[in-house]
């Protein structure tokens, strides 16, 4: 395809993506998008720490603090939520300094650990903190609509704004990774101890990513108080829905990549949501334990991820077309990746 | 990992998310290709059913659908209602999540102007809100939170008696039975809330507290605990050392058999102890306790040993579960779930299948059956808040192994016992 | 008096369950250099087998060891064998996801064929309760620590005394090496998860008599047993046992006393603090941080 074709294929891309509420879809197809964009985003989000090689299972955190945040100003205060992500990315960044103090001390597994914890001793504390946070019996958003308010009665604003966050999110991740943040990060996550030989700061820089991921999740769980009316401790703080499955459709999709999470979202999640509404009842519990055996698979056999998969694939036929010219292979530019040889 | 020039990524992601999104587009059309029929013209009456079916809340969930179930089926044998069969659209939700996408889809995708459900109090609260705001029908069988009838939805409605109840009965329960059995007066008692923290238990322990006052009672220790601990001997050695005469708990399966049996285990003894339906209501509380389960009272939806003669179309109904499901009920929320349904299967047939909101907010505030009148003893009268006021728990005790109704006096099929559990 | 007493009994029995489960952890960590983010469904999995023995067979769970210690065993070298094994030599972030997968494959299996209830066994001596200084003691929780300790104690006279131990031993001291010198290292790893897979469902049937068990128990246990073993130190027996020990009376304590509602939120307090303060371990008895991952 020549350049022009590219970028003709990007644009028209675009508007489709834009005007997909006005393509006479039903409202539970813009509802099933709206959640594809909400997981876009998680999963991105996620993914930045994991430029570093830092997975976090702890971000259902920043999620449920977003949310509670925007949530209790509004309540009590009677603050537009528009104010209450500017709270919530207050909070969330609060959170992670203090989270990074002791977690920045360990390493791979030994991170992903505390995180959950972390998440845990959070989920824990918004049940017994009553007085602040109604404990478990949750809180009720009030019942205004229009942009001031954030709540609507149609699912179309609603699409918009879930794309105009996934699309800011995934442009965070996209202008971090080729920064020298992004730079140092990757190469860390191979050899830290060559990047710190070399000066670099490398902890503030991971706290850097951190707080970046935590403020970017944040906001999604101010729109999905938003968009689900209700929020309580056990459905925001739930790791299995905020934590694991965007950290999923990360691995999956190709983590280290700015495309890999945004594929894994894309997939996995209305392949959940089919799973459940389909078999509804019969089958507890089939669509995580899907998911457990597709990410032992890509392990197994694809641990770049879908996006590694695609790319082994469309560079042979790039290099195919190509003909009489030397296969390039991998390394055109310095090989950076997030896999590492253990000792 | 292999790595490409930068660039790359950006006409990457754009390429491949519209791919993602048209793709996706096309598959989910595909996938959806009608939109349900709805509920209007001649063919069968449709109402959503939301329930958990899988997930933690399986078990009770799908005991409270078999309820609806059952009143489906027996109103179809008498010719359904307004000449048309009912059909129910069930959607599995066992979680927040589920019930906001399958209320949704059933208001949406299936065109149902009236959904039923829920079983568990943040499930129903997420359910109506979608329904409410989208101005359909929403009748709640079986929840309690308080909250669900207080935020003055015209179109959110509840059959069943919400928590605010089951603590009037167990204080009143105290003041005009316990106190008089342990002679003393209601403001010398001692009690305590043992209760888990989740909504269940902080909204009926909070309740308890606030009604507790003007009643003439005194002081009431709270005892929270999380449900899912695996060891709750420091409640009960705090239990001990404040010496209540009453303990009130709230508590799931677990949890329940699990405080009875370290109770048992630390020498704790109380006089009085109430649960508050949950944990207490059920067969494995009696089966993991054994005779130390006899004397606990409960509080909850009505149970089966109950005076026939207060709660007509129970034997039917129990002859009807027996048949379809080859066993006993396992707790009352199908009852509950039995007696709501019939009661929005009438309201339909007065309205003539009508799903519209305003014709069933006409039909069903004109409403008055007695207590008595029901399976379930309850009778119906809507409130402005559109809860319905004459439904009430009564008080059972465990006996024998089955819970036996032992108040009010219409209901009881045997007298109180002063016995305190955990003993034998 | 008797509350602090009772209430650090309870822990300290607590606790012997703790370390069982966690050596097992802490062995499969040392030797096959993998944390086992699944390590709590074992411990699941030995629970449902001893429920289901009693359940059909009527199987007391004590005597139900014979059965599930050998079937856990079993699973730890499936397990290794088609799960573990081919990805021996990935990057340990994706040696973590794919434990992490496992994890969740278990405890949907088990939701999926169970579903979701809890399931208790319910014996003779569930209830009963022996005095020791004044406080009850539970019978079925001494028993659970009695054997704990057996066990420990039995390992580590594995690990020090014999062959299999030392083989063990030195795998974890310098796999290659011990490659070079001709040890199985293969075959000494499937034997490493199925020894750690048995203690964990072991423990699982100790738990029975006094918990209920359900799919998704396991996550709990899992996070208790990295704490344990972060805390004694990494890869080190003797720490597991002492961590154990540590953190059951913790947690038992906090409960009683600062608030029955946050026992969790004390442990993992403590472990950040640990983490803070002396990443070696509380005893000094952990590797050098570098092996263990830590700064």
């Amino acid at each position: 395809m020549t350049r022009f074709g590219k970028v003709g294929a990007g644009v028209f891309a675009v508007l489709v993506v834009l005007a997909v509420p006005y393509l006479g879809f039903s409202e539970f197809v813009l509802h099933n998008l709206v959640l594809i964009m909400l997981y876009v985003g998680l999963a991105s989000a996620w993914n930045i720490p994991a430029y570093g090689g830092q997975l976090s299972l702890g971000h259902a955190a920043f999620f449920g603090l977003g949310a509670y945040a925007s949530t209790l100003l509004f309540l009590h205060k009677d603050l537009s939520p528009w104010f209450g992500m500017l709270a919530a990315i207050g909070v969330a960044l609060v959170a992670a300094l203090l989270m990074s103090v002791p977690l920045l001390r360990l390493r791979g597994p030994f991170f992903t650990l505390a995180t959950l914890a972390m998440v845990e001793v959070i989920h824990r504390l918004a049940i017994y903190l009553r007085s602040l946070t109604r404990g478990s019996e949750g809180l009720t958003i009030p019942f205004k609509t229009g942009w001031a308010y954030l709540s609507f009665t149609s699912r179309a604003p609603y699409y918009y704004l879930a794309l105009g966050l996934a699309t800011i999110t995934v442009l965070a991740s996209w202008l971090i990774r080729r920064s020298r943040l992004g730079y140092h990060l990757r190469a860390a996550a191979v050899d830290e101890e060559a990047v710190t030989a070399l000066g670099v700061k490398l902890v503030r820089l991971q706290v850097a990513a951190l707080l970046v991921s935590a403020a970017l999740t944040s906001l999604f769980g101010v729109f999905f108080a938003q968009y689900v009316y209700v929020i309580d401790p056990d459905t925001v703080f739930s790791s299995t829905q905020f934590s694991i499955q965007p950290a999923l459709a990360g691995i999956i999709g190709g983590m280290g990549t700015v495309a890999g999470p945004v594929i894994g979202a894309v997939l996995l999640t209305p392949l959940g949501e089919l799973l459940r509404s389909s078999l509804s009842g019969s089958q507890q519990g089939l669509s995580f334990l899907i998911y457990g055996l597709v990410l032992i698979a890509v392990v197994r056999l694809l641990p770049g991820g879908i996006v590694s998969g695609a790319r082994n694939v469309s560079g042979r036929l790039v290099r195919r077309r190509q003909s009489g010219q030397p296969a390039s292979g991998p390394a055109r530019s310095v090989g950076v990746g997030i896999g590492k040889e253990d000792a | 990992m292999k790595e490409r020039p930068t660039s790359m990524d950006r006409r990457g992601f754009l390429r491949l998310a519209g791919l993602g999104a048209t793709g996706l587009a096309v598959i989910d059309l595909a996938a959806c290709t009608q939109d349900g029929s709805g509920d209007g013209g001649g063919g069968p009456l449709r109402i959503g059913a939301l329930y958990p079916i899988s997930g933690s809340l399986a078990l009770l969930g799908e005991e409270s659908w078999r309820g609806v179930e059952i009143a489906l089926e027996l109103r179809n044998q008498k010719g359904g209602v307004a000449g048309r069969k009912l059909e129910a659209v069930r959607a599995d939700i066992p979680d927040v999540n589920a019930a906001s996408s399958e209320a949704r889809r059933l208001v949406t995708q299936e065109n149902l102007g009236l959904l039923v459900g829920a079983y568990s109090s943040s499930l129903s609260l997420a359910a109506s809100e979608v329904a409410a705001r989208s101005g359909k029908t929403y009748f709640e069988l079986g929840a309690i939170a308080d909250d669900i009838t207080n935020r003055g939805y015209q179109s959110v409605w509840r059959t069943n008696p919400p928590a605010k109840t089951f603590t009037e009965a167990q204080l009143e329960f105290v003041r005009d039975w316990v106190a008089p059995a342990l002679k003393k007066e209601p403001a010398a008692l001692k009690i305590a809330i043992a209760h888990e923290d989740s909504a269940y238990g902080s909204s009926v322990a909070r309740t308890l507290e606030e009604q507790a006052k003007p009643m003439g009672f005194g002081t009431i220790v709270k005892v929270p605990y999380s449900a899912k601990a695996n060891d709750l001997s420091a409640i009960v050695l705090n239990l001990k050392s404040i010496a209540a005469d009453v303990v009130i708990a709230v508590s799931y399966a677990q949890d329940a058999v699990l405080l009875g049996r370290q109770a048992k285990e630390n020498g704790l003894r109380i006089p009085v102890f109430i649960g508050t339906g949950g944990g207490h209501s059920l067969a494995s509380f009696a089966e993991g306790l054994g005779p130390a389960a006899d004397g606990v009272f409960n509080v909850d939806f009505t149970q089966f040993e109950v005076q026939r003669s207060f709660a007509p179309g129970l034997e039917d109904f129990l002859a009807e579960y027996r048949k379809r499901y080859s066993s006993e009920p396992r707790s009352g929320h199908s009852l509950a779930n039995f007696m709501g349904a019939n009661v929005v299967f009438d309201i339909l047939e007065q309205t003539k299948g009508s799903t519209d909101p305003k014709e069933i907010a006409r039909v069903a505030k004109a409403l008055d059956v007695p207590e008595g009148k029901t399976a379930t003893g309850w009778g119906v009268r809507f409130d402005d808040k559109n809860q319905n006021t004459r439904a009430k728990p009564f008080v059972t005790q465990w006996s024998g192994g089955k819970l036996k109704t032992v108040w009010p006096k219409e209901a009881a099929v045997m007298e109180p016992v002063l016995k305190a559990p955990f003993q034998a | 008096m008797e509350l602090f007493l009772q209430t650090a009994i309870a822990g300290l029995l607590l606790g012997g369950v703790y370390a069982l489960i966690s050596i097992g952890l802490s062995l499969i960590f040392g030797v096959v250099r993998i944390i086992n983010f699944a390590h709590g469904e074992l411990v699941m999995l030995g629970m449902f087998a001893t429920y289901w023995l009693w359940r059909g067979f009527g199987l007391d769970p004590y005597l139900s060891i014979l059965i599930v210690a050998p079937l856990m065993f079993g699973v730890g070298v499936l397990i290794q064998r088609t799960v573990l094994q081919p990805i021996l030599s990935s990057s340990a972030i994706m040696k973590i996801f794919a434990t992490v997968g496992l994890s969740l494959v278990l405890q949907n299996l088990a939701l999926y064929l169970w579903g979701g209830n809890y399931r208790s066994v319910r014996v003779a001596y569930s209830t009963a309760t022996i005095k020791i200084g004044g406080a009850a003691v539970s019978v079925p929780r001494l028993v659970a620590f009695a054997v704990a300790l057996v066990l420990v104690a039995m390992l580590f006279v594995v690990l020090k005394r014999t062959m299999l131990g030392s083989a063990l031993r030195a795998v974890a001291e310098d796999r290659d090496t011990a490659a070079l010198l001709g040890l199985g290292v293969s075959s000494l790893y499937l034997v490493t998860f199925g020894i750690g897979a048995a203690l964990a469902g072991i423990a699982g049937a100790l738990l029975m008599p006094f918990t209920s068990a359900t799919p998704t128990i396991g996550v709990g246990y899992t996070l208790i047993a990295f704490v344990v073993v972060v805390l004694g130190g990494m890869g080190n027996t003797l720490g597991a046992l002492l961590g154990g020990l540590l953190i059951g009376v913790v947690e038992t304590l906090a409960g009683t006393y600062i608030d029955p509602q946050l026992p969790h939120v004390v442990v993992f307090g403590l472990f950040i603090v640990v983490l803070l303060i002396r990443p070696r371990g509380l005893f000094g008895l952990g590797r050098g941080t570098e092996e263990v991952g830590l700064r």
